[in-house]
């Protein structure tokens, strides 16, 4: 369970505590760019029919506008191409639609968010990042980089960092008040590692089959009980006894 | 010995999800006063259990949660300054202009390199006419052929604000990649520049062989003076960053390419408006037979004058900064 071989990155904050941020691996952002990509691709589907549901109206009115919609269609495709990243990145706090979606954020190389000059210039290197097709270029600088920067990024020097979904729930669901086993008077205290397996144990229980369930419990009161024979033929009578018990020794 | 991971868990629970909703708040935009001391007071506890599970519970979830728990609330609290109108100004009164003075240098070789191309593309045709079919568009050529300008019909094909918004994008695009390119060592843009110089060189250079300089100066006379310094202004920028990557002096690189392009970047957006409010005149002014020559070559002049005086100038002295604001005499 431990993050360490993962890119990171490291932000020392004023309060003398270091965070240590997981950092988007390529097939984060590629997904994220395909998201945002068939958004602006459905927004010109729909901008098309609609515009020349416009043009051929009966009233012809718009006919004498056609100019003006040239217009909109020029300044429409620069907005995709570049407004449409910048203007989420600076105001919705580091992320497109895309992003969000997969809970990846752009924040700078000191874990703050980025600014309007940031976000312009890693949105500028697209036109780099994109060559010679599909983000190649940008590609093989993020597979290069440590911290799967593109080429933009390193310019800009922002990265994107990766939020995760934390249930905390795990640790304090009730143990039910079952009969639960004497626990053994004299136990050592456990490590955290051991907890996070127990209560990862505990958590998946409820879906594995029933051999696994028991085969799995019993490996686990061996290594955490520290019971006697007798005892501990009494723990693995069930499998709800069992689990029982280690959420007892668990939060002991 | 430290508390059971659950038990701390269970105890300090109650502050890290009041501070996750707090900042679920604060992102709406709706916090009081009162919150963010709150928000402050909440976050430094969250640092300090931060700091308990690194020592105590290292590579747990919880420890993990809390990771994330503090950077976002991190970046909530030492937020940038967010960049409003003032601070747009005053980049325009002071920043963009004062940036440009003092990476003159840079202008001054992408210039250099422009003008090369420049020189190139006219004698390369000038000497060899057959030269022509290779740096001339073929669209081009047959208009010349023909004795008329390529430009005169861009108006009888589409409005003038389109002309306007096309040639504007257009424009863009070739600052962008000419500026963006700076991150292949440079090359990139010194290739942009000498390219764009060898075209219109060329161009002229052909014009001038069919007897049509009078043409070619008719259409480039309003906005080419601003148009082409802008193309070196990010030509320069592009050079800029370029030079971080090979040159980086006492930084890493990675560092220099981070503060150089910074600094290259406000070349690019301060250009940004002008190139707008040219592809206006080329749009509008430049084409067709509308306005006399003298009108066009005034205008261009004027434009080009303005916008250098304003680079040269603006925002020199901190206390009575009164920036000539090009955008008022040009619309």
């Amino acid at each position: 369970m431990s993050t360490a071989p993962s890119p990171h990155l490291d932000v020392a904050t004023p309060e003398r505590v270091a965070l240590t941020l997981p950092v988007a691996g390529i097939g984060y952002r590629c997904l994220a760019w395909l998201v945002d990509a068939s958004l602006l691709f459905f927004f010109w589907i729909v901008a098309y029919f609609v515009f020349t549901l416009l043009v051929s109206d009966v009233l012809g009115v718009l006919q004498a506008l056609s100019g003006l919609g040239q217009t909109l269609l020029v300044v429409g495709l620069f907005a995709t191409q570049w407004l449409y990243w910048t203007v989420g990145e600076v105001f919705f706090h580091g992320q497109t639609v895309g992003k969000r979606v997969l809970g990846i954020r752009v924040v700078r190389m000191d874990g703050s968010p980025v600014g309007l000059f940031e976000s312009a210039v890693r949105n500028l290197c697209r036109a780099v990042d994109f060559l010679p097709m599909l983000y190649a270029a940008g590609c093989i600088s993020m597979l290069l980089t440590r911290q799967h920067r593109r080429l933009g990024d390193l310019l800009a020097g922002t990265l994107l960092v990766r939020e995760e979904r934390i249930d905390l729930d795990k640790y304090t669901a009730v143990s039910r008040p079952q009969a639960v086993p004497a626990a053994p008077t004299t136990t050592r205290a456990l490590t955290p590692t051991e907890v996070e397996l127990v209560l990862a144990f505990l958590t998946r229980a409820p879906g594995f089959t029933p051999d696994v369930r028991r085969r799995m419990g019993q490996t686990l009161v061996d290594r955490v009980g520290g019971l006697s024979g007798e005892q501990r033929a009494e723990v693995l009578a069930t499998p709800e006894r069992t689990e029982a018990f280690l959420r007892a020794r668990v939060e002991a | 010995m430290a508390l059971p991971l659950p038990a701390f868990v269970a105890k300090r629970r109650v502050d890290w999800d009041a501070l996750q909703a707090l900042l679920g708040r604060q992102r709406a935009g709706a916090l009081k006063l009162e919150e963010l001391r709150t928000l402050d007071t909440l976050y430094r506890r969250a640092a300090s259990d931060l700091a308990h599970t690194q020592t105590f519970y290292p590579g747990t979830d919880a420890h993990r949660f809390l990771n994330q728990l503090c950077g976002q609330a991190y970046a909530a609290i030492y937020q940038p300054p967010r960049e409003r109108w003032p601070a747009v100004r005053a980049f325009f009164k002071h920043d963009f202009p004062a940036t440009l003075r003092r990476e003159l240098r840079f202008v001054g070789a992408s210039a250099a390199l422009f003008c090369l191309g420049l020189l190139l593309g006219a004698l390369v045709v000038l000497w060899e006419p057959r030269g022509a079919e290779l740096l001339v568009p073929a669209g081009v050529r047959q208009y010349v052929a023909h004795g008329r300008m390529w430009t005169d019909d861009i108006l009888s094909v589409a409005p003038p604000n389109s002309v306007a918004s096309g040639i504007a994008t257009n424009n863009l695009t070739v600052t962008i990649v000419t500026f963006a390119l700076g991150l292949l060592g440079g090359l990139g843009t010194v290739y942009m520049l000498v390219n764009n110089g060898v075209h219109i060189g060329a161009i002229g250079a052909l014009c001038a062989r069919e007897g049509m300089t009078r043409g070619f100066l008719d259409f480039i006379a309003a906005h080419g003076p601003v148009e082409l310094s802008i193309i070196v202004i990010a030509g320069a920028a592009g050079l800029m960053v370029g030079q971080a990557l090979i040159d980086p002096g006492e930084l890493p690189r990675g560092q220099a390419l981070t503060l150089r392009g910074r600094e290259a970047v406000k070349l690019v957006l301060g250009c940004a408006p002008f190139l707008a409010l040219i592809g206006v005149v080329e749009g509008y002014v430049s084409p067709g037979s509308l306005f006399p020559t003298w009108v066009k070559a005034g205008l261009g002049l004027a434009l080009g004058a303005l916008f250098w005086g304003y680079l040269l100038r603006a925002g020199r002295t901190e206390a009575g900064a009164t920036g000539l604001e090009p955008e008022v005499s040009a619309s």
